[in-house]
């Protein structure tokens, strides 16, 4: 669906972008992480053709993009807004005749998508009138009413309260059913693990980590294992270190190479009797702070 | 190459939003109303005094101590001719009352007395407005003496140029031929005046087509200069307000700013046209109705310049909108905007500036050279061929236009290239050298 391969940047002195490179798996929810100033906005730039990569290839849909490759693409930017002198449907349908719709297809589906975001009511307010969390969900509407191929949202879920985030979760989800791609830039950790299936973490322009989410998070994760079991656990030697969390429950650590069906077999055959035996996975959080912590240092 | 219809799109959005706004609608058709209300507020009271000055005659003494005029009575003065040009251009729209209108203060009254006292002593009393004395060596000296009231405005200019008359009148009667005595009174009441162009062909010279000769640049010209103008402060706010919304980013994702600076050239370009044909209309319809007078009074019109007009007018129109939309989008506000694209509006104003001396020397070194400026090629290209146009070259006609379009199409793109670095910098304004070095950059 979209590869970037090599891709640099400089502005002046600093390079924004240091020969990154990765795919976006069409049909899936993307998320790109990276602290501010990484280069996310800069990477989203150069593909929305809005400034140029000074090398390196941007590939959408198979092929260099093109020009003609930015009506099939959505964009909410993290610097957004709506006119806020004219009418939300006016603004809508504006948007959709940008991406290619006639005026009327763009007005129709302006109003369905106002349905969507559960805010029909709105369509012949004045803009100034919307609230931050309405203005929020009709931009977000904005960017996905010519339903694009693929679309990427800055912050999407930046001010909104959790019903409407949920909303909004809801309508991404519904765009990977349909075969939708949809890349996610976010700060927030806890979407990145419920909603994406593949992840790209920059920093300073660079790559540090990128793949399937469940595999970023077994790969960044410690080697930890927690234990239900109805009396203590018995020592065993893969075991590095046990620490109770409660009475039934410890946290072992295994050794670096330690391999947690070996230490469950270990502990069965050492007379424990477990009754949840469960490898933990790193949050994405903290796999952030640590991968973004250890670059600085 | 740009997308046409993305431009449309953009184009359309834009006409359509600023035609809606209130200052839009408030500007155009309210300043022409307010213009009309201040015109009738200065214009009644003057319509007034004109009327009454009509319903009552003004008198004015005349005390004849040499017995020149043989006055025995109240006498009006005679009615002088109006110029040729003037009395064509009324009669033919049927306008004989304003003939009359037109005609030195038909309704002065000059009264004799037989001494200055008796007239000062109605002046005084104000039944008369003025006296004058011819005085007893009046035939060799030529001295009247003239009085009038210690009032400002109580002028007696008009009734001086009718006592002129009404004696030149009294001199030559039955002292010479009815026809000599009438050319004494009015030497040249019909002159037909007449211009010899440079290849030999004889013109109409007369007033009026002089005056539609220089009304025709001048208009273009100040019409240029409005439409610009007006324009401009569409196209500014437009950039500003898009800042300031933060929606620049979702137009440059589906538009390229060449397109987004045509769309907005052209919507905004269109408002700020109807809004100055709106005017125009307004003032043909309450005016004088100039164009049917000029066709009834058969003035020879400059058609070759008319057909000029409207293509330089709109390139012309291109070129400064896409200078100023560019330069004045890297203001951080409006009104840097206004300060950074106010040295195109000057420049604009040239050629106006410059008026008097293109009106003299229409072919002069300054007229060729700022023919060839695609910054002034419009209004002075307008201005030549109207002036003179047997003297205007063809080519110096195709070159400069030619010029003009090259540079409407770099300036479309130069405009472009600063309208994308200004539409992405945000806070300051960007320093020149940073201008320089994100123009290159965002090449695209």
């Amino acid at each position: 669906m979209l590869a970037f391969e090599r891709v640099e940047k400089r502005y002046g002195e600093t390079d924004a972008l240091r020969g990154v490179t990765f795919d976006v798996p069409g049909g899936e929810i993307f998320g790109l992480l990276g602290p501010n100033g990484a280069g996310k906005s800069t990477l989203i730039r150069i593909l929305m053709d809005i400034i140029r990569q000074d090398a390196g290839t941007v590939r959408v849909f198979g092929e260099p993009r093109r020009r003609e490759h930015l009506d099939r693409l959505g964009y909410l930017p993290e610097e957004r807004g709506l006119y806020t002198k004219l009418k939300v449907i006016d603004v809508l349908a504006y948007f959709g005749a940008l991406k290619g719709l006639t005026r009327a297809d763009a007005r129709r589906r302006g109003l369905e998508w106002l349905e969507r975001v559960e805010l029909p009511h709105v369509a012949a307010w004045r803009v100034d009138r919307l609230s931050k969390g309405m203005s929020q969900k009709v931009q977000i509407a904005g960017a996905l009413l010519a339903d694009p191929e693929l679309c990427i949202l800055d912050e999407p879920t930046t001010g909104l309260d959790p019903v409407n985030v949920r909303l909004v979760q809801d309508l991404l989800l519904e765009r990977r059913r349909s075969g939708r791609t949809t890349i996610l830039s976010t700060h927030h950790m806890n979407q990145v693990e419920a909603l994406c299936d593949r992840v790209a973490l920059i920093h300073k322009g660079q790559l540090l980590v990128y793949g399937a989410v469940d595999e970023v998070r077994r790969r960044h994760s410690l080697p930890e294992v927690i234990v239900h079991a109805q009396a203590p656990l018995p020592a065993v030697p893969m075991a590095v270190a046990m620490t109770p969390e409660s009475d039934r429950v410890t946290r072992v650590r295994l050794a670096p190479d330690g391999d947690a069906a070996d230490l469950l077999a270990a502990l069965v055959a050492a007379g424990a009797r477990i009754d949840r035996f469960e490898p933990t996975l790193a949050p994405m959080e903290d796999i952030f702070l640590r991968v973004v912590g250890e670059a600085r240092s | 190459m740009i997308r046409w219809h993305k431009v449309r799109t953009i184009a359309a959005f834009e006409l359509g939003s600023a035609v809606k706004r209130t200052g839009f609608l408030v500007i155009t058709f309210g300043m022409p109303l307010f213009i009309a209300g201040y015109a009738a507020l200065v214009a009644v009271p003057a319509y007034y005094a004109a009327k009454r000055d009509r319903e009552q005659p003004a008198i004015f003494g005349v005390v004849d101590r040499p017995g020149v005029l043989d006055l025995q009575e109240d006498i009006a003065p005679p009615r002088t001719e109006l110029d040729e040009d003037t009395r064509r251009l009324l009669e033919a729209t049927g306008q004989t009352a304003a003939v009359d209108r037109a005609l030195p203060r038909s309704s002065l009254l000059f009264r004799p007395f037989a001494s200055a006292v008796t007239a000062r002593q109605e002046l005084a009393a104000r039944t008369l407005r003025g006296y004058f004395v011819l005085t007893d060596d009046y035939l060799r000296t030529g001295r009247v003496e003239s009085y009038g009231p210690d009032t400002i405005g109580g002028g007696s200019g008009d009734a001086r140029a009718a006592l002129g008359i009404l004696v030149r009148e009294r001199l030559v009667r039955g002292r010479t031929e009815p026809d000599v005595a009438a050319r004494i009174i009015a030497p040249m009441p019909d002159v037909r005046r007449f211009a010899v162009t440079r290849s030999g062909e004889i013109k109409d010279g007369g007033s009026v087509a002089s005056a539609v000769r220089v009304a025709i640049p001048l208009a273009f010209t100040v019409l240029f200069l409005m439409s610009v103008l007006m324009t401009s402060g569409y196209l500014l706010q437009g950039t500003a307000t898009e800042k300031e919304n933060k929606v620049v980013e979702v137009l440059l994702a589906s538009a390229n700013p060449d397109e987004i600076l045509a769309g907005k050239l052209m919507g905004l370009g269109a408002a700020g046209l109807i809004q100055v044909a709106v005017w125009m209309a307004m003032l043909f319809v309450t005016g004088f109705g100039a164009i049917p007078l000029l066709f009834a009074a058969q003035v020879e019109m400059p058609w070759r310049t008319l057909l000029v007009a409207l293509p330089l007018f709109m390139l012309a129109f291109l070129f400064f909108g896409s200078l100023m939309l560019g330069t004045g989008s890297l203001g951080s506000n409006m009104r840097e905007a206004q300060q950074l694209s106010m040295m195109w509006s000057l420049t604009a104003a040239l050629p106006l500036m410059l008026m008097s001396v293109l009106v003299r020397e229409p072919h002069g070194l300054v007229a060729r050279a700022m023919t060839w400026l695609p910054l002034t090629a419009g209004p002075v290209i307008v201005m030549r061929s109207s002036l003179d146009a047997d003297s205007l070259a063809w080519w110096e006609i195709a070159g400069p236009m030619l010029l003009l379009v090259g540079a409407t199409w770099i300036a479309i793109r130069a405009g472009a290239r600063l309208f994308r670095v200004g539409l992405l910098s945000a806070g300051a304004r960007p320093s020149f050298r940073e201008v320089i070095r994100q123009a290159r950059l965002g090449e695209r």
